[in-house]
């Protein structure tokens, strides 16, 4: 079986077991790159020295050394988290040569883990979008239909894992990111518990929602990517000291008894008819497997995007204050430091990037806080306490990902609020602080993928996983890979 | 939000967030910015009650204390690699004051 179709895992027992050289591993992964890039668009960068790595790992392999888990497995890493030494954008023109002295803790751990960083995968510029359109460097295109949007904003990370163009890949999730993506393009994708994974290193969108996460085509990849990367870390002062256990053991535990909560609203308005379909079977499947369905109300999820639409949009324009033509890279001409200020981020940004940035102004300018801001901060509240009742009566939350499978390129960039809808259901989650995966179910009639979307207690990934993984085992449809040369319509 | 002070337009959003705007990006980001305040203004709607507290985020009522032991950080000059301008010891930039004599 040729490399590119095989799981993360059995790549690394083949590494592990010499089958297989790293460096023939990542040539493999390299040369598809090459092959498929011009068309989907999902790499930003590939990796200069990724080959001379594989090569260093196949010595240090030879001459008997311990290596790490993931030893010679290639990954692809959104361009929003920073790889010391390598181009780091965030999508945006105003990071076009930006160079971080660093790496991201995940990156650390990733690279002591002896993974390959293959490449820096195209994102909406500061991971604002749903599309992957709103890249300084151009929208990614779904390789199921390439007149399709990827998702976003980690849509080059999605694509690049269902084109298999990298066995997986790390995004990050403020509203969806992650899981939207992950639904667009028929992969897994994971948004761990905030605080779960460390901050340090990933470019600030909204600091109190960010949250990095595995993108892989089974949940068991996202559970050996979570050994690796989850845990406290001194230098992200939000980053949990709770306990990591390994994300691997119990994936096998039946889910007999597991209670399963849907929320019927969440099922009716507004969702694809098929989507809703797919999902009823996919309900289905989870009974057979033993586990309890049971209603729940989550009430004030409604009122969801409206308090992320305040929030994110107020700490982005705080966070993004910092590109300010001082200190990262870009700067446009100017006479005097305001006009430097204003020249710089007039052009670095792109429209959305400026939009959001100019409504958390608006929303937190003198006389709005508590109209906007506090208001909306009072809703989370109410939001978070609707899933801690939840939590009470059932142990996941199950639901849709998305409500339509992925839309056309060009088909909101008009329409903002359009755009904001397709994170309706993934956006609680992050204002809660709760984990949350989207796998793939049956796909529509014209071959596009759906997800669902499971979400948990907070710092329990583990049954998330589980249960993502038993769902896996009964079904079959996260191992279809779109079919080459890629669709052009659908 | 009918008791808040008078709306700053678009002009005075755009210069308190630093960003130059010309005429045409202030027309449609001030039709955006109307359309995304008034989906919004569905927050206006929700009955809290009383004594609820805002949520500001999933970790709560932490702080993070540490040794405050030396370490070492990232050497100046390789932070100042990033800079568009420097002379190797501080960030330069534009005039802060235009000189007005001339």
């Amino acid at each position: 079986m040729t490399l590119s179709a095989l799981n993360a895992d059995v790549i690394v027992d083949q590494l592990n077991a010499g089958e297989v050289t790293a460096t023939d591993c990542v040539q493999h992964f390299l040369d598809r790159i090459q092959i498929h890039n011009a068309e989907l668009n999902a790499f930003i960068r590939v990796s200069e020295s990724a080959l001379e790595q594989a090569e260093a790992i196949d010595q240090r392999r030879k001459s008997g050394e311990s290596l790490g888990s993931l030893a010679g497995l290639p990954i692809a890493i959104k361009d929003g988290i920073c790889v010391s030494g390598q181009p780091t954008t965030a999508g945006s023109k105003m990071l076009e040569n930006f160079s971080p002295p660093y790496d991201a803790t995940i990156v650390e751990r990733l690279k002591s883990a002896d993974a390959i960083i293959i490449g820096k995968t195209n994102m909406d510029e500061f991971a604002m979008g749903s599309s992957t359109e709103n890249s300084f460097f151009g929208p990614t295109n779904n390789p199921w239909a390439t007149n399709r949007v990827p998702g976003g904003s980690s849509g080059g990370s999605a694509a690049c894992v269902a084109a298999r163009l990298a066995p997986v890949a790390i995004g990050s999730d403020t509203g969806g990111s992650i899981r939207q993506p992950a639904s667009f393009c028929g992969i897994t994708g994971l948004k761990p518990t905030y605080g779960r994974v460390s901050r340090y290193g990933l470019i600030a969108f909204a600091s109190s929602l960010d949250q990095i996460g595995p993108m892989t085509r089974t949940a068991k990849e996202s559970a050996l990517l979570m050994s690796v990367i989850a845990g406290f870390d001194p230098r992200d002062s939000t980053s949990s000291k709770e306990q990591v256990s390994d994300f691997l053991t119990g994936l096998e535990t039946p889910l007999a008894g597991l209670r399963i909560g849907v929320c019927r609203d969440h099922l009716n308005e507004g969702l694809d008819v098929e989507v809703k379909t797919k999902i009823n079977d996919a309900i289905s499947v989870f009974k057979q497997l033993g586990a309890n369905i049971e209603e729940i109300e989550l009430p004030q999820t409604k009122s969801a995007i409206a308090a992320y639409y305040i929030i994110a949009p107020c700490e982005a324009s705080s966070n993004l204050a910092r590109y300010d033509g001082v200190r990262y890279t870009f700067r446009a001409q100017a006479n005097d430091l305001e006009e430097m200020y204003r020249n710089t981020r007039g052009q670095g940004f792109g429209d959305e990037v400026k939009q959001r940035i100019m409504l958390g102004t608006y929303a937190l300018s003198s006389g709005y806080y508590e109209a906007y801001y506090l208001k909306a901060s009072k809703v989370r509240r109410m939001i978070k306490q609707d899933y801690d009742e939840a939590f009470k009566k059932v142990d996941l939350i199950l639901g849709p990902t998305t409500p339509t499978p992925a839309f056309k390129l060009g088909q909101h960039t008009q329409d903002p609020l359009a755009m904001y809808l397709a994170d309706i259901y993934t956006v609680s989650a992050n204002l809660a602080g709760i984990p949350a995966i989207s796998v793939p179910v049956e796909p529509s009639s014209t071959g596009l993928p759906i997800g669902l979307q499971l979400q948990g207690r907070a710092f329990e990934e583990n049954t998330l996983l589980r249960a993502a993984h038993q769902f896996q085992n009964e079904t079959l449809w996260h191992t279809a890979s779109p079919s080459e040369p890629w669709r052009t319509q659908s | 939000m009918s008791e808040t002070p008078e709306q700053p337009t678009v002009n005075q959003v755009a210069r308190l967030a630093r960003i130059h705007l010309d005429d045409q990006q202030l027309t449609s980001s001030g039709e955006k910015l109307e359309q995304i305040l008034e989906f919004v203004s569905q927050l206006e709607q929700v009955e809290l009650p009383k004594d609820v507290e805002p949520f500001f985020g999933a970790i709560e009522s932490v702080n993070a204390i540490r040794e405050d032991n030396l370490q070492t950080s990232v050497p100046r000059e390789k932070i100042l690699d990033n800079a568009p301008e420097s002379d190797g010891e501080f960030y330069l930039v534009p005039p802060v004051f235009r000189n007005t004599d001339s």
